[in-house]
């Protein structure tokens, strides 16, 4: 097992305070002269009101389209003159800026930030705009097998809960949305309180320090409400959507645990054995590989309000969707019963360690990773503990955490096509 | 894998460009010399990524590298300088088969093992087919390196291409073509579109994956043909990029591929135009879309093939025509309120013709003929007067203001590099892009403008719901 050269690397993250009690994560690197920072808010579109599904898309839509004292084709010239990518984006439990700028471009990028988020002007015409590319977005994704099965799939296991809605709305709601819910959902989620920054490249720790407050500082101090608690995953068995296609998607999920819970690890290396990405995982084999069922198939662990479900994915011909079901289940039963072998964790620990300087080649990917730890509320030194703890991981514990983890008898389906034989 | 451009490559650096239903890889502009705003250029002598390249004597290997030292990571790429555009006539679909093939075994790694081996490592693998490469990369931690030239030199030297994966792999294959063609009506509709403009048996209207019964006709002897035809040393690119020091590299390569054999490669040679459009109007009614899409496509010189000189005015005409907010379309149908997206897509980064098209989804209570006649109106117009000073500059600002965000990524030298190479540009093609598209002024884009939006054949699309009301279009 390969162990050697990849442990020498860390990253050196730090975390920087601003005069006024803000902190960001830091990764600094001036081998290029780009800096990305990425900051955000619990919240997004748990947030929204049940006939308001899509204000929070909505919002994140139009903070770029038009603020202070630029319409939007100017606010959009104003960026792209200086190659500055800025984005807001409303997730199901969250809500998140970023920027990437040339450090050159560093100050006008901040500048423009802090107006779209202090500022922004909702001009009639954009609202429109943004209502009209809204509501073809979420019809169009509704054209094919996996869009429906996705949309299923969350409103079945998250029935009476925002997340079990699209965060981009339906229609509906985005046709009958007043501009004053957009300007409540961007009042009540953009606040100084509540806010996680990350910041990777070309700045020092005392540029970011002052970059801080210029950004944020306009901002109302009290932190964005609580979001509705998030109920468990509601299992709901099998369910077919119908929609003509040749080849159906199922989507597959269950229950998983908290990102706190101590044998987090331990369950990623148990995935990755049963479901993770590339050629190499069990189900990979056994459904691609060997019998040829599809593309591509693969689960993880997808967070939200810093908790897991264990989600995957297959699409395959009508015909052989109940095949490729039975296989899946069985990989996914076998692995509960069994747990992974010695050399599969190995395999998998090796991976994971010796993978870890990959996520480090660019400032978004970066600042992205460091981001998401703050949202999982990982300690600073997370990444540095992480190699030794995976490697700590016996393959008897690996099979406690499959037992504990896998429910097989619980794995909810949403397929999405004409399948034949369900 | 889609190709992978220059553009697609940079489309990232470059804010948020309104999406169009049929999405081209957005555009990224460009800057002139002495543009009144914007921030500081590298001076055009100074190259973007620096790129060492030479030849193997041995086998006529071509080798780039690129020396970063950010991350201890290091990228190989394997460019063929063979894609989809070289699929045999009747056997579309061949480069693509082959490339899963490839990850069957070779002489010296067991069938499946290169991805395992390279995971267990830590790193991550794949490869892409587009209509002018095959490539085959790595990921690794640095010191990885030599494993993986190891594992690759030994597929150049003998893909096994065993029978026994054969049937099981055609299948994944044509899974993959449900995935991303038969299952997505906007994709059959695109597949359509570029078959009425080429025809569905010219090199430029196949599919990439393939047709599906062609798909289903390529029997294992098609693969090892093509394979020992086009996957020679002296038709590939090696593209380093990352944490070695060049004479390491250098002795590296030697040592891995140096004793690769050398193999005669054919010339390639990509058919011309067809002299007229296959099918100059397309109308599509899908029940499985509901909202519908316009296309326009003409056939468009590239820097490869018929007028080069128009190769870089006409990436500065479609960010002007359609890139994003500011554009043209955008103001006269998205702004006016016709459609909900707007753009216009051109890649001159191509072996052989290329295209320049334009596409907008319209608002659905907008008749389609209404948007047409908009888009038809921007298009004569900017014939008649012909862009800008002011509009050009700011086109070239905003394509260009971005190029060195190519540095902050592991993979955009190697991608750059190799698919510029292997479609037999030169090294400065990539390294000073942006001093030539600086170099653009208003008279030739409306020279090139003239050559392609006012003489080249082209096909009007539209992909419309089964209920859209009936002669809303002309058929």
């Amino acid at each position: 097992m390969s162990d050697a050269a990849n442990t020498a690397h860390r990253l050196p993250i730090r975390a920087v305070e601003a005069p006024g009690g803000l902190t960001a994560w830091l990764v600094e690197d001036h081998s290029v002269p780009v800096v990305s920072l990425a900051w955000a808010w619990e919240g997004g579109a748990s947030l929204d009101p049940a006939e308001r599904s899509g204000a929070s898309a909505m919002a994140a839509a139009l903070l770029t389209e038009g603020a202070g004292d630029l319409r939007a084709a100017e606010f959009a010239d104003a960026l792209r003159d200086s190659a500055i990518g800025l984005g807001f984006e409303a997730q199901r439990d969250g809500f998140e800026g970023a920027f990437r700028a040339l450090s050159t471009a560093l100050p006008e990028a901040v500048r423009l930030a802090r107006l779209a988020m202090t500022a922004p002007r909702l001009d009639a015409d954009a609202v429109e705009r943004v209502r009209a590319r809204a509501v073809a977005g979420v019809r169009q994704a509704l054209e094919t097998p996996r869009g429906q099965a996705g949309r299923a799939f969350w409103s079945a296991a998250y029935p009476d809960h925002p997340v079990g809605r699209p965060v981009g709305g339906t229609p509906e709601s985005l046709a009958a949305m007043p501009v004053e819910a957009i300007r409540e959902a961007i009042a009540r989620q953009l606040r100084r309180g509540g806010l996680l920054v990350a910041a990777a490249g070309d700045i020092t720790p005392e540029d970011l320090a002052g970059l801080l407050p210029a950004l944020f500082d306009g901002l109302p101090p009290a932190a964005p409400p609580p979001p509705p608690p998030l109920p468990p995953f509601r299992a709901f068995g099998r369910k077919v959507v119908e929609i003509d296609s040749p080849q159906s998607t199922a989507i597959f999920g269950q229950p998983g645990l908290g990102v706190d819970d101590p044998d987090w690890e331990a369950a990623q290396v148990v995935l990755r054995v049963l479901a993770g990405g590339g050629f190499t995982s069990r189900l990979m084999q056994a459904v691609r590989v060997q019998r040829g069922l599809t593309y591509g198939i693969g689960a993880g662990l997808d967070v939200m309000f810093r908790r897991a479900q264990v989600i995957g994915s297959v699409a395959t011909e009508n015909g052989r969707v109940a095949e490729t079901l039975a296989v899946t289940q069985e990989e996914w039963a076998r692995m509960a019963a069994e747990g992974p072998t010695a050399e599969e964790v190995d395999e998998a620990v090796a991976y994971l360690t010796g993978s870890l300087p990959l996520q480090f080649t660019d400032t978004r990917r970066i600042a992205g990773t460091l981001l998401a730890m703050r949202r999982n509320r990982r300690p600073i030194d997370w990444l540095d503990g992480r190699t030794a703890r995976l490697r700590a991981l016996t393959r008897d514990r690996a099979a406690t955490v499959a037992a504990r983890l896998l429910k097989p008898e619980a794995l909810s389906v949403v397929v999405a096509g004409r399948p034949v034989g369900l | 894998m889609p190709p992978v451009t220059r553009r697609t490559a940079l489309a990232t650096a470059a804010a948020a460009v309104a999406t169009a239903a049929l999405a081209a890889p957005p555009t990224v502009a460009a800057p002139a010399a002495g543009a009144e705003t914007g921030p500081p250029v590298p001076p055009p002598e100074r190259p973007l990524f620096g790129a060492q390249v030479w030849r193997l004597p041995q086998n006529g290997l071509t080798v780039a590298f690129v020396e970063s030292r950010r991350a201890p990571v290091v990228a190989q790429y394997l460019f063929y300088a063979v894609g989809s555009g070289e699929d045999p006539a009747g056997r579309s679909g061949v480069a693509h088969f082959l490339e899963h093939m490839m990850f069957k075994g070779s002489r010296n790694v067991p069938n499946g093992a290169f991805s395992q081996i390279v995971a267990r490592e830590g790193g991550n693998d794949n490869a892409f087919t587009s209509r002018d490469v095959t490539a085959y990369y790595q990921h690794v931690e640095a010191s990885r390196l030599p494993l993986v030239m190891e594992m690759e030199a030994d597929r150049v030297a003998g893909a096994l291409l065993g029978a026994e994966e054969f049937e099981a792999e055609r299948q994944v294959v044509l899974e993959e073509r449900r995935t991303r063609t038969d299952s997505n009506p906007r994709a059959r509709f695109r597949e359509a579109f570029d078959a009425a403009l080429w025809g569905p048996q010219h090199w430029r209207g196949r599919p990439i994956i393939g047709w599906e019964e062609e798909i289903r006709a390529i029997t294992l002897d098609d693969l090892r043909g093509f394979y020992a035809r086009w996957y020679a040393p002296e038709n590939a690119i090696l593209v380093v990029a990352g944490d070695v020091r060049e004479a390491e590299l250098r002795r590296l390569v030697e040592r891995h591929y140096g004793a690769v054999p050398a193999r005669e490669a054919p010339r390639r040679v990509r058919g011309p135009a067809p002299a007229t459009a296959r099918e100059p109007r397309l109308i599509r009614r899908d029940p499985g879309v509901r909202e519908a899409a316009y296309a326009r496509a003409w056939m468009a010189p590239t820097l490869t093939a018929g007028e080069t000189g128009h190769a870089y005015a006409l990436e500065v005409l479609a960010h002007l025509l359609g890139g994003g907010q500011g554009s043209r379309l955008h103001k006269a149908l998205v702004e006016a309120g016709l459609a909900v997206a707007a753009a216009a897509g051109y890649d001159g980064d191509a072996l052989g013709v290329g295209a320049f098209s334009l596409y907008a989804t319209p608002r659905r209570e907008v008749a389609p003929e209404r948007l047409e006649s908009a888009a038809d109106d921007v298009v004569k117009r900017l014939l008649d007067e012909g862009p800008s000073e002011a509009e050009v500059a700011r086109s070239i600002r905003q394509l260009t203001a971005g190029a060195l965000f190519a540095l902050d990524s592991l993979g955009a030298a190697p991608h750059m590099i190799g698919g510029a190479l292997a479609i037999g540009l030169p090294i400065e093609a990539v390294e000073f892009w942006p001093a030539r598209l600086r170099a653009v002024t208003p008279a030739q884009v409306a020279e090139a403008a003239r050559a392609v939006l006012a003489a080249a054949p082209n096909t009007v699309g539209w992909l419309l719901p089964a209920d859209a009301p009936a002669g809303s279009v002309r058929g």
